[in-house]
């Protein structure tokens, strides 16, 4: 008689359980290829929600072919980072996950240890795939860690709408509020019967830094830093034109007043369910709207960022090189069943893919030519085309500004605290702010350079100056 | 000899008291695991730069703390944290008793009213400071709705959204969710008042204030004194909802000690672990000093009034 039997047929014995529970040791003891076909989980933590259903039909066509499977969490942007934090310290890192921050938090994890390189049989040698290869960026030591899946043409700062409201509005839904006077008139005209001209997700700092660094560049500035001086720029007069912008609408009552306490994904959602005509957002926007506001999406358009009318000539957005997408973490054990589940994010038909997904514009942009995309972002990305440049970064002239990076702390209160600042009139003037924010990046950038040099780095202020870098033109390799 | 002695004395007392010891034991383990080790690994974390994308941080001695001296946002948490303590307290404390003297009779729906005012504090904090949001809500939540139908104001009040109101608006819900508590220690603490001294000063004359002022508030001291205390603590205990109610916004008017170690060990872009440690080591021992001054003082006020 068996154990199974006795627990089916009787109460056990005390001599049936030791036997039962001896076999359960020896059975645990068996390594699992005894029991069944061994397969490998690769866990995957990511912020790309509109990708969802593209990867998860990449993950079944991979595990029908491989004796792996994918274990997915998605995240929200503004929590990912603290996860990982916790997964790293616990040892529960996933397999693979993405880093949604700047280059110089990357190289910061690269710097402690964070991430495992792609194994050897991952090959990513096409022409445009070969030329976004950085050191920095995807490759550290020379060997390859990461790969961008996203083209570095775009912005977070397009401006939506709705076509009907628009018209109500008294502007051409085709052409949209092309300068900022014309965003602010529509919102105005927009801003009655318990609705308003525009959302701002003021809660989001890291998203209001984005916006509002994009505006800026779109009234002039070359960014954060300018990089005919190699100083930082956020107290230069197009930032605080392009702040003073964005007030207006709250002057003119046209903001949503719930702005000040949503987030991204909270301040779209209200802005779906047409509490407002406008909202700030990424081209992502259209897969969002495709996957849980499938109702309005035919109702909505979107134009690139606005700009000032007396800067329309000069009316440019740069954004740096791109940084890798997807990392694997140095805790994984699956490094090459990761590598291998990747491998699928490059080929061809994942580019067609990821353009119907409608989220940021992939590496390859002929793939949107050829992708069932929706009419406004299909506009959008063929428009970035005319507006957006890229950027230099000084880790590609010098890949040692890395440990300057990973020395800098963050200086609070940052660009997106003092937008939220003069929102909520904790201060009348944010021009002083954002003069000390500039002098505190300063003086933290200088101690981390002096830091990195004391640990033998070649490196000073000056790998932020580029003397070569022309307003309006993209700063491609030559350049360096 | 003697020594000897004693030391026999103290091991053949442990051992005669040895089911106590062993009951205790689960407790001093857990205490020790959880409390006792986090605490000293924060004071050992305080003395790190340490980011937290690091295995292991960098001994700096105590330039956490001297930093934290010169950090003016630090100081804003420490003075908001106080004047929510100082604004929230005796609005909570206070409040419970006047209810708790109107519930302390039994009249119709007596148990419904008690009932209702002790719900917000079963409730989660954190669900508090997300429904809260909406209530608030300038745009279409239900106060702002109710203040513009009564034509108490004529726009919406941006509750959460104004830097010089956010704090006492935290402080209101604040006091809303545990008003209930307190209202439980302050009925508990007026049974205790016997009911003959309260009929006899009736007889002599005495109207309902004069028996209040000198016969039920004097007997209520002692429970004064504890209540309060318990109700400080629970003040400087508000991140749960303070997180999900604002995020210690907007442009930190109501970030508070607990928002700001949390901000510098996990919001940060480059997180600090070891300054976070120090935060919140430093404002540990400030209000251990603060709560021994509170004992010295109401131990001089006793003697004193023995000494009357």
């Amino acid at each position: 008689m068996t154990f199974l039997d006795d627990v089916a047929g009787r109460a056990i014995s005390r001599r049936s359980l030791i036997k039962g529970a001896a076999a359960l040791g020896a059975a645990s003891a068996l390594p699992l290829p005894v029991l069944a076909q061994e397969v490998a989980t690769v866990t995957w933590w990511d912020v790309f929600q509109p990708l969802i259903p593209l990867h998860e039909k990449m993950w079944a066509e991979f595990a029908a072919a491989n004796p792996g499977t994918v274990a997915y969490t998605g995240m929200n942007p503004s929590d990912m980072m603290q996860a990982l934090q916790l997964a790293n310290r616990s040892n529960q890192m996933p397999d693979v996950f993405n880093v949604p921050a700047g280059i110089d938090q990357v190289n910061v994890l690269q710097a402690n240890g964070w991430f495992a390189p792609l194994s050897d049989s991952f090959t990513f040698d096409k022409p445009f795939q070969q030329e976004v290869l950085a050191e920095g960026f995807t490759t550290f030591g020379g060997k390859l860690y990461s790969f961008p899946l996203f083209s570095f043409r775009q912005t977070s700062t397009s401006l939506w709408y709705f076509r009907e409201g628009m018209t109500a509005a008294g502007l051409d839904a085709e052409t949209g509020p092309q300068t900022w006077e014309d965003a602010r008139s529509a919102a105005d005209a927009a801003t009655k019967d318990g609705k308003y001209g525009i959302i701002l997700p003021l809660q989001f700092v890291d998203r209001m830094a984005a916006h509002l660094t994009d505006l800026a560049q779109s009234a002039g500035a070359p960014g954060a830093i300018d990089w005919k001086t190699g100083e930082y720029a956020y107290a230069s007069q197009p930032y605080i034109d392009a702040l003073n912008f964005l007030l207006g609408f709250q002057q003119d009552g046209s903001l949503h007043p719930a702005s000040s306490s949503l987030d991204a994904r909270q301040g779209r959602a209200r802005w779906a369910a047409g509490e407002s005509l406008m909202f700030f957002d990424g081209p992502w926007n259209s897969g969002v709207l495709n996957n849980s506001f499938k109702d309005v999406i035919d109702g909505i358009d979107a134009v690139r960022v606005p700009y000032p009318a007396a800067a329309a000539a000069n009316s440019f957005t740069y954004r740096g090189p791109q940084v890798g997408t997807f990392f694997l973490s140095a805790q994984s054990a699956n490094v090459e069943m990761a590598s291998q589940v990747l491998q699928q994010l490059t080929s061809e038909n994942y580019y067609v893919g990821l353009a119907e997904r409608m989220d940021q514009p992939p590496l390859d942009l002929s793939a949107v030519e050829k992708a069932n995309v929706h009419p406004a972002y299909r506009k959008m990305v063929s428009g970035y085309a005319s507006y957006v440049r890229l950027a230099p970064d000084p880790l590609i002239r010098n890949p040692q500004v890395a440990q300057v990076y990973a020395e800098m702390k963050p200086v609070t209160p940052g660009l997106g605290e003092i937008i939220q600042g003069a929102f909520s009139g904790a201060f009348s003037d944010p021009k002083p702010l954002l003069q000390q924010f500039a002098d505190q990046m300063t003086a933290e950038r200088a101690r981390a350079v002096e830091v990195a040099k004391a640990k033998g780095a070649a490196v000073s202020v000056d790998d932020w100056k580029f003397d070569a870098w022309v307003p309006g033109e993209d700063f491609t390799a030559d350049k360096y | 000899m003697t020594s000897t002695g004693s030391r026999r004395t103290f091991f053949a007392r442990l051992w005669s008291d040895r089911w106590i010891y062993a009951f205790l034991l689960p407790t001093t383990l857990l205490m020790g695991g959880f409390t006792i080790y986090p605490v000293a690994a924060s004071i050992w974390f305080s003395l790190l730069d340490w980011n937290g994308f690091e295995r292991a941080g960098e001994f700096i001695g105590f330039a956490n703390y001297g930093e934290l001296m010169r950090d003016p946002l630090f100081w804003n948490a420490f003075k908001n944290t106080m004047l929510f303590m100082v604004l929230a307290v005796p609005l909570r404390v206070g409040i419970a008793l006047l209810l708790a003297i109107a519930l302390n009779r039994v009249f119709p729906l007596v148990r419904v009213f008690r009932t209702a005012i002790f719900l917000p504090v079963v409730t989660t904090a954190a669900i508090i400071g997300v429904v809260m949001r909406y209530v608030l809500d300038p745009a279409s939540g239900p106060l702002n709705l109710a203040l513009l139908a009564s034509g108490l104001t004529d726009r919406p009040t941006n509750f959460l959204g104004q830097a010089g109101l956010a704090l006492y608006s935290a402080v209101g819900v604040w006091v809303w969710k545990w008003l209930g508590i307190t209202l439980i220690y302050w009925l508990a603490a007026l049974q205790t008042i016997p009911r003959d001294a309260l009929e006899a000063a009736h007889i002599d004359g005495a109207n309902a204030w004069d028996r209040f002022r000198y016969i039920t508030l004097p007997l209520l001291t002692p429970f004064t004194i504890i209540i309060t205390l318990i109700t400080v603590i629970d003040a400087t205990n508000v991140f749960d909802l303070m997180l999900t109610l604002t995020n210690g916004g907007p442009f930190y008017a109501t970030e508070v000690i607990d928002i700001f170690v949390y901000r510098q060990a996990f919001a940060a872009s480059v997180p600090r672990l070891g300054y976070a440690s120090a935060a919140a080591i430093f404002f540990g021992a400030c209000f251990i000093a603060l709560a021994v001054v509170q004992l010295l003082v109401i131990s001089r006020l006793r003697q004193e009034r023995a000494a009357q």
